[in-house]
């Protein structure tokens, strides 16, 4: 009809001016000033390369940097292993239930990081439930269980597992079941199935889940910064005293692009990692071209 | 039987993923109501814990500005987002799944970078202060994507034909909005709105970037957590939890409503 | 000659590469019930839509009740329309799904009311107001739909494939209901189906489309008697088709070569001796009678199969190894079995030769 394409935009700008604004030109910002200088706490504005030269050069921020790496792909892969079998059983067996189950998962993240690393606190912590049981009944405390980067790592699971169910989830909804029926019939096993036919055809979903889980943990801080303990402090939290304690904004920012860099990274290989998307199976319906 | 073993397997693993995603949070709630929290048993109901968080100030102005913020993004991330859903589905313009990629981006920036970059952006170019004001907007630019999802999740499921058919019996596209479509989608909107409220109510980052020493109950949380035990906090915890699952249990009867009406070609 | 309420000329569109509609003509009178058929992707959705205002010709214009509304958008265009998924609004009920285009014309509440009153009473849904979309038939949504369509009384009333998702008995009692709507309100109706069933059954006149394009437009039974082109010829009735070598031509009568039997065909269009041609006699044209009985006929061969179809049989007519013919008749012949030997004839004009190749 005439004047759709007029109509689209119009609803469109709003929302897309109101994200370059407040989300584009910031993160932009962002790049610019890690080219400056902090000087007391002052942005000064002379270009220099310095921030990204300590970066690179100073052997504790890559230490830094490959801690949360590896803590970001351990944290994807686990929850990945578990929100497979969830976001399956919810979408093919949840039938009334769906939504509700689906809600139920989501829940938690939606209360906040502090009050969930609080909760973990109390079941995990030196005066948590799991030690103190054991002290009452005359057993030493596991030490291990908190303080400790697995800790961080289970804590870390525990806040963006959601993510993952309900990525995979959302592809599943366009999964026709029957094709499992399909290789039933044919003699696959479900094991043989599930790899020959649902993993390959929600290939988007899993790429979608994992960037979804891994970069916010790659960033996180909060998390680690209670369960880590001293060994266990990740670039996330690097970064935000940048900005907090040491007022070193430039510097900061610098450490904020490379994060943003390595996501963008992130996202590219998974992206070229799943190939074609429509093969893949993602389509919100009505999305083709 | 082996369908009924996997069966069985899978829906163990089910449960034990909800145990580990509520077992937390329900022992929170009931340290909450104990004397002890450090060893609540056997149990010792009282209600202390949130009688003193009701008198403290600092939580009150705290939940003031949870609040505000909460609402703040709500309203222009769902209405955003709402609009941006409508165009991308219903008209077929080329770039419209560009768009689409555009308000789903957020979602792959971190929380830290939205927060110091809206910090930064404001203080140095803008010369404004970080407040209330641009704690909103830095957190409406994450919850955008996240209200975006929802709506277009719901939205996918309404057959535009109805508005062509509106439009043949005289319906101007604004008068069919309001008549035909606003009505059957409105469920989705609110649901935005929820979503986005309850995301920008508990943020931690975005907000403390911008905000610093005013309080929010996120960053309340947060200091209290790094004094150790504070009975405080579990209540706290537990009020939180409480509200996030009564407005989710209204976005569930929503959605649920919504469906009703949307899937009217189910009998 | 009535006068036209709707008017398509050069009528075009194209969706991308695609030819939707190419430059269509048309022209359509007052009391008149239009069939538009045609099989999917041949366009006559398009066509709907372009009358609708839901898409824009790319060319051409089109006019309703004498004004150009070639670039009115469809709010504005006085028409109604009944949607091949009913399309009735979920939220609202019966009364309000129907009164929708009163209100949407600012029509008083007397007589909203009153006009509500005379369509329930003609599409019989009298008591069913207060009821939602849900809670209805298939057949009570269908009425409701019509309802819709005819509430304004608008100078024509579009209908897109409305009885595709009835089934069968229902589709019956509709075919005739509507046609009956038709009459009693005296505007011009235009069904778009792909059921030529149904275009036979109610309309008045056709128009067959093909590739976007109007193969064939005029009275149903000269359509069905007269097919201009190969493809009306094959799209209307139960056709035999085959194609034989026309040895003589003589006005427009053909002597047709059919591997080796020598039949008798009405040419449509150029055709010379030694040219192929491509037949089409409708099976219900051709006469059948036993072997025995003594009759000459133009081909014979062996009944392989009857199947009994209640008012009429199928007698699928063995030629030869490779070929068979089917003829359509009374259930009681005479031969009732298998492998009878019958001869088949049938007369010149009911045969038609086209051109090979279109």
């Amino acid at each position: 009809m005439r004047g759709d394409r007029l109509r689209f935009w119009m609803l469109v700008l709003p929302g897309a001016a109101f994200l370059v604004v407040f989300l584009v030109l910031p993160l932009l910002s962002i790049v610019v000033f890690s080219f400056w200088r902090t000087e007391s706490y002052q942005l000064i504005r002379e270009w220099n390369i310095d921030n990204y030269a300590t970066l690179i050069s100073d052997k504790t921020y890559l230490r830094f940097l490959m801690r949360s790496l590896v803590m970001a792909g351990i944290v994807s892969l686990v929850s990945l292993a578990y929100a497979w079998p969830v976001a399956l059983f919810i979408a093919r067996h949840g039938g009334r239930y769906k939504l509700v189950l689906l809600l139920l998962t989501s829940a938690p993240f939606l209360t906040g990081e502090v009050l969930r690393v609080t909760a973990l606190q109390q079941i995990l912590g030196p005066i948590g439930i799991i030690n103190m049981a054991l002290q009452n009944f005359g057993m030493e405390s596991v030490e291990a269980l908190m303080y400790s980067s697995t800790a961080s790592g289970i804590g870390l699971t525990y806040l963006w597992v959601p993510f993952m169910v309900l990525a995979i989830y959302l592809s599943l909804l366009n999964f026709d079941f029957d094709l499992l029926e399909v290789a039933k019939v044919n003699g696959a096993k479900p094991w043989r199935a599930f790899i020959e036919v649902t993993w390959p055809l929600n290939r988007a979903g899993t790429a979608i889940g994992i960037v979804l889980v891994f970069i916010p943990t790659l960033a996180s801080s909060v998390t680690s910064q209670f369960l880590g303990g001293p060994d266990g402090a990740l670039f996330g939290n690097i970064l935000s005293h940048q900005f907090g304690a040491t007022g070193t904004w430039a510097f900061g920012s610098a450490m904020g692009v490379v994060l943003f860099a390595i996501s963008l990274a992130v996202i590219g290989i998974v992206w070229r990692a799943i190939g074609d998307f429509r093969r893949s199976g993602i389509t919100i319906k009505g999305l083709e071209g | 039987m082996t369908i009924n073993m996997s069966r069985i397997v899978q829906t163990l693993i089910l449960i034990t993923l909800y145990v580990f995603l509520y077992a937390p949070i329900l022992y929170v709630v009931y340290v909450s109501f104990q004397e002890n929290s450090v060893w609540p048993f056997p149990p010792a109901l009282t209600g202390q814990h949130y009688e003193s968080l009701w008198d403290q100030d600092v939580y009150r102005a705290g939940l003031e500005n949870s609040l505000t913020i909460g609402v703040g993004t709500g309203v222009i991330a769902s209405l955003l987002a709402t609009m941006a859903a409508i165009a991308v589905l219903r008209y077929r313009i080329r770039g419209r799944a560009m768009v689409a990629a555009l308000f789903l981006a957020p979602l792959f920036v971190s929380h830290v970078l939205i927060g110091i970059s809206s910090l930064i952006f404001n203080k140095s170019l803008l010369g404004l202060p970080g407040n209330v004001g641009s704690a909103i907007l830095a957190n409406a630019t994450y919850a955008t994507a996240f209200a975006f999802l929802v709506v277009l999740a719901q939205l996918a499921r309404y057959d535009w034909r109805l508005d062509e058919a509106a439009m043949v019996f005289g319906a101007t596209p604004s008068v069919t909005f309001f008549q035909v479509t606003l009505p059957l989608i409105w469920p989705a909107v609110f649901g935005a709105f929820i979503v986005s409220f309850l995301l920008a109510f508990n943020n931690l980052e975005i907000s403390f970037y911008n905000l610093g020493a005013t309080p929010t109950l996120p960053t309340l949380a947060w200091g209290e957590l790094r004094h150790g035990i504070s009975e405080e906090l579990y209540a706290l915890a537990a009020l939180i939890n409480f509200a996030v699952f009564l407005l989710l249990g209204v976005l569930y009867v929503l959605l649920r409503t919504g469906f009703l009406k949307i899937d009217y070609r189910v009998e | 000659m009535q006068d036209t309420v709707l008017h398509l000329q050069g009528a075009s569109k194209r969706f991308g590469s695609t030819v939707a509609a190419d430059s269509i003509d048309l022209a359509v009178g007052a009391q008149e019930f239009f069939a538009v058929l045609g099989p999917s992707g041949s366009g006559k959705t398009t066509m709907l839509r372009m009358i609708a205002g839901l898409e824009r010709p790319d060319s051409g214009r089109i006019s309703i009740g004498g004004s150009d509304v070639t670039n009115l958008p469809p709010y504005r265009r006085g028409i109604g329309m009944v949607f091949q998924d009913f399309l009735l609004f979920p939220h609202k009920t019966v009364a309000e799904n129907i009164v929708f285009p009163l209100r949407m014309q600012g029509m008083a509440e007397t007589a909203k009311q009153e006009n509500l009153e005379w369509v329930l009473n003609l599409v019989h849904l009298t008591g069913l107001e207060k009821r939602y979309p849900h809670q209805l038939s298939g057949g009570q949504k269908q009425r409701v739909a019509l309802a819709r369509g005819l509430v304004s009384r608008p100078a024509l009333l579009l209908l897109d494939e409305p009885l595709a998702n009835l089934d069968r008995e229902l589709r019956k009692e509709m075919e005739i209901e509507i046609r009956r709507f038709q009459l009693e309100l005296g505007i011009p109706f235009i069904y778009v189906t792909h059921n030529q069933e149904e275009a036979l059954i109610m309309s008045d006149r056709i128009a067959i489309m093909r590739n976007g394009r109007i193969e064939q437009v005029g009275d149903k039974l000269d359509l069905y008697h007269n097919p201009g082109t190969a493809f009306v010829a094959s799209f209307l009735g139960s056709p035999n088709a085959f194609e034989g070598r026309v040895v003589t031509v003589q006005d427009r009568h053909a002597v047709v070569d059919w591997f080796g039997n020598r039949v008798d065909a009405r040419v449509n269009g150029a055709l010379g001796a030694g040219d192929t041609a491509a037949c089409f006699v409708k099976s219900e044209k051709i006469v059948i009678r036993p072997l025995s009985g003594g009759g000459d006929g133009l081909l014979s061969g062996v009944v392989r199969d009857i199947i009994f179809k209640g008012q009429y049989a199928d007698y699928i007519v063995a030629l030869d190894g490779k070929r068979e013919i089917i003829v359509s008749g009374p259930p009681q012949l005479g031969f009732r079995r298998r492998d009878t030997r019958v001869v088949l004839s049938w007369g010149v004009d009911d045969c038609d030769a086209f051109a090979a190749g279109r």
